[in-house]
């Protein structure tokens, strides 16, 4: 059977009986299901919304939240086909060797295998996001013609390169749902269930297998799902929710025997204007703050990273800076510049000054994590709160990241920094986030310290995996929906061979 | 005719010279009066821009004084080189959030103090 069905429309009690059921009609969950169109096994994806928002069904989102102040659980994620790539922005970039690693300088680190893993599926990930060719940072000599890339004394950063996801013929990223609607119709053996809002795991007695999945439409339908297997696609915030929320068998949730389903959520901080850029001639190349499109098609943007010898030497973790408006200095500002650049011998009478932005990676923490609130959904389901944390070592160690760069400007005679922040209140007024959530079933071989295994299967649950960027344990600077589509692309070929 | 293009070349001699003993003299940039520190000084053209910046500087650099940044200073090699040589050898230093050399600061402290 192949087609886009409403679960309202489908009888009560029915029992559905899929090789494979996909929870979460977001990236991950059509890129699972487009993966394995052609393998011959019967997929049923189950995704909680329609085509198009309806808040109804986005309210089932609502949660509570402590702490660090934090984007409303209900604001940074969409619940309709396509999931959150209806409002991303296409920012692409792989994630980095030393992301995978496990540091002494970050507590909890390292993936269960290196980037090589994924690599193989990057370009297909790379195609499913319409991100062009890959470039990334071999841009620097295609994008002269534009102008320099910023001429950096020796050290730790250097100028790094994001594509974006562009639709053929558009200008927005990416929606999954849109895009690849008809691919989804066209496949064979794969039925899309609107409306289909997944309440709960049901384990075998033992536990050690998902029996059925109990399903729900806020029109009052209730109906069962009986899988072979079943994958929760659901993103890093309702993965955690099913999961724990799932607790008739196991008393703590479904994968929480050691406490871990929730737990380590991150994000990353986007803290604006975090400092100031002084260009001592002026000249700052477009490609910093807009779009540069190659002639291959390539959509770029440059930013700016520190070296992985540099996060090593310094202890420190990713971000990227970028470079943004154009601002004025105040008289003060002003004198200071004009005190380096003639101790430096360097003309700043064309000086021009920029604020810079950021996206921040931040440390793994156990306490940032996701509990089930005494609230309930429309459905019955338990609300979420989260508890939302960010450490003054967090903005310590970025912080080090714009030293460098300030440092290098330096060395280089280009031109001078200036910090923005440097007391927790600072940081914190200027806080925004990516609404890149992360980390809540993360990846370990030991079930002690994970959540999934290195295949993305639920420890210690024969047939439930979690495909998504709630399995990465640690999380990078780069923007995760390619790198989760390409850890998804592994899974479906995991798969193919279990489920053979 | 030949007199008149005599004259004239001394009349331009003599403005070059007069303007480059002006120059010589500072006759037209910024004037400061003498300080102890003018073998230092002498080598920032605009003091008033490092004096705001020294102020701020001499905030992080309690106890510091006219004397002992110019004896820190003295014999270490010319600002130039200083404040090149310094972001290489990675000493830089935050004044009011600005990653500046740290000769650099000490020079405009020593400009604010005097």
């Amino acid at each position: 059977m192949s087609a886009f069905l409403d679960a309202r429309a489908l009888p009560k009690d029915t029992v559905l009986t899929p090789d494979l059921a996909i929870i979460g009609g977001g990236p991950a969950g059509i890129s699972l299901a487009l993966a394995l169109a052609d393998s011959g096994l019967n997929i049923l994806l189950l995704e909680s919304g329609g085509m198009t928002f309806a808040p109804p069904t986005q309210g089932l989102y609502q949660g509570s939240e402590t702490g660090v102040s934090y984007v409303p659980l209900e604001s940074g994620r969409l619940r309709y086909l396509g999931g959150s790539t209806n409002h991303w922005g296409g920012w692409c970039r792989p994630l980095d060797e030393i992301d995978f690693e496990s540091r002494d300088w970050v507590p909890h680190s390292g993936w269960p295998f290196a980037r090589k893993e994924i690599e193989p599926y990057f370009a297909r990930a790379q195609e499913l996001v319409e991100a062009g060719p890959w470039v990334y940072d071999a841009a620097d000599g295609a994008a002269s013609d534009s102008g320099p890339v910023l001429k950096l004394g020796e050290g730790g950063v250097y100028t790094s390169w994001f594509q974006f996801s562009k639709t053929k013929n558009g200008i927005l990223p990416t929606h999954f749902g849109e895009r690849y609607q008809n691919e989804l119709k066209r496949a064979a053996h794969v039925t899309t269930l609107l409306n289909a809002n997944v309440t709960g795991i049901r384990l075998s007695h033992d536990g050690g297998q998902v029996d059925h999945l109990d399903v729900a439409t806020l029109s009052g339908n209730r109906f069962t799902v009986k899988p072979r297997h079943a994958v929760l696609a659901a993103g890093a915030i309702e993965c955690a929710r099913i999961l724990l929320a799932s607790n008739d068998v196991m008393k703590a949730g479904v994968g929480n025997g050691n406490d871990l389903v929730g737990r380590f959520f991150a994000d990353h901080p986007i803290p604006r204007n975090v400092a100031t850029l002084v260009l001592f001639d002026g000249r700052c190349a477009p490609f910093y703050s807009n779009f540069l499109t190659l002639p291959n098609g390539a959509v770029m943007r440059a930013g700016l990273s520190p070296r992985a010898q540099f996060l090593r030497s310094h202890g420190v973790v990713g971000s990227l800076t970028t470079i943004e408006n154009e601002v004025k200095l105040d008289p003060f500002a002003t004198a200071s510049v004009e005190t380096t650049a003639e101790a430096l011998g360097v003309d700043a009478s064309r000086a021009r000054a920029f604020s810079l932005g950021c996206g921040m990676e931040l440390l793994p923490d156990p306490e940032r994590r996701l509990t089930l609130s005494g609230e309930r959904d429309a459905l019955g389901m338990p609300r979420l709160n989260l508890a939302m944390t960010i450490t003054d070592d967090d903005f310590a160690r970025f912080r080090l990241t714009l030293a460098e760069l300030g440092r290098q400007l330096l060395a280089a005679k280009t031109g001078m920094i200036h910090l923005s922040y440097s007391t927790r209140a600072e940081w914190l007024k200027a806080m925004d986030w990516g609404n890149h959530h992360l980390g809540t079933t993360r990846m370990h071989d030991d079930p002690k310290r994970g959540v999934v295994d290195a295949d993305s299967k639920v420890h210690g649950v024969g047939n439930l995996y979690v495909a998504g960027s709630s399995v990465f344990p640690t999380y990078g600077s780069s923007n995760p929906t390619m790198n989760l589509v390409a850890l998804t692309l592994r899974l479906g070929d995991h798969l193919k061979k279990v489920m053979a | 005719m030949r007199r008149r293009g005599v004259l004239g070349g001394l009349v331009v001699a003599a403005v070059v010279a007069a303007g480059g003993a002006a120059w010589r003299l500072h006759l037209f940039g910024p004037h400061y009066p003498a300080t102890p520190y003018d073998d230092l000084l002498n080598q920032i053209a605009d003091r008033v821009p490092a004096r705001v910046f020294g102020g701020a500087a001499l905030k992080t650099m309690p106890g510091a004084n006219a004397a002992g940044l110019a004896r820190a200073l003295r014999g270490q090699g010319t600002l130039a080189a200083l404040a090149e040589s310094d972001p290489a050898k990675d000493r830089v230093t935050e004044v009011s959030g600005w990653v500046v050399p740290e000769s650099v600061v000490r020079y405009a402290a020593l400009a604010a103090l005097v």
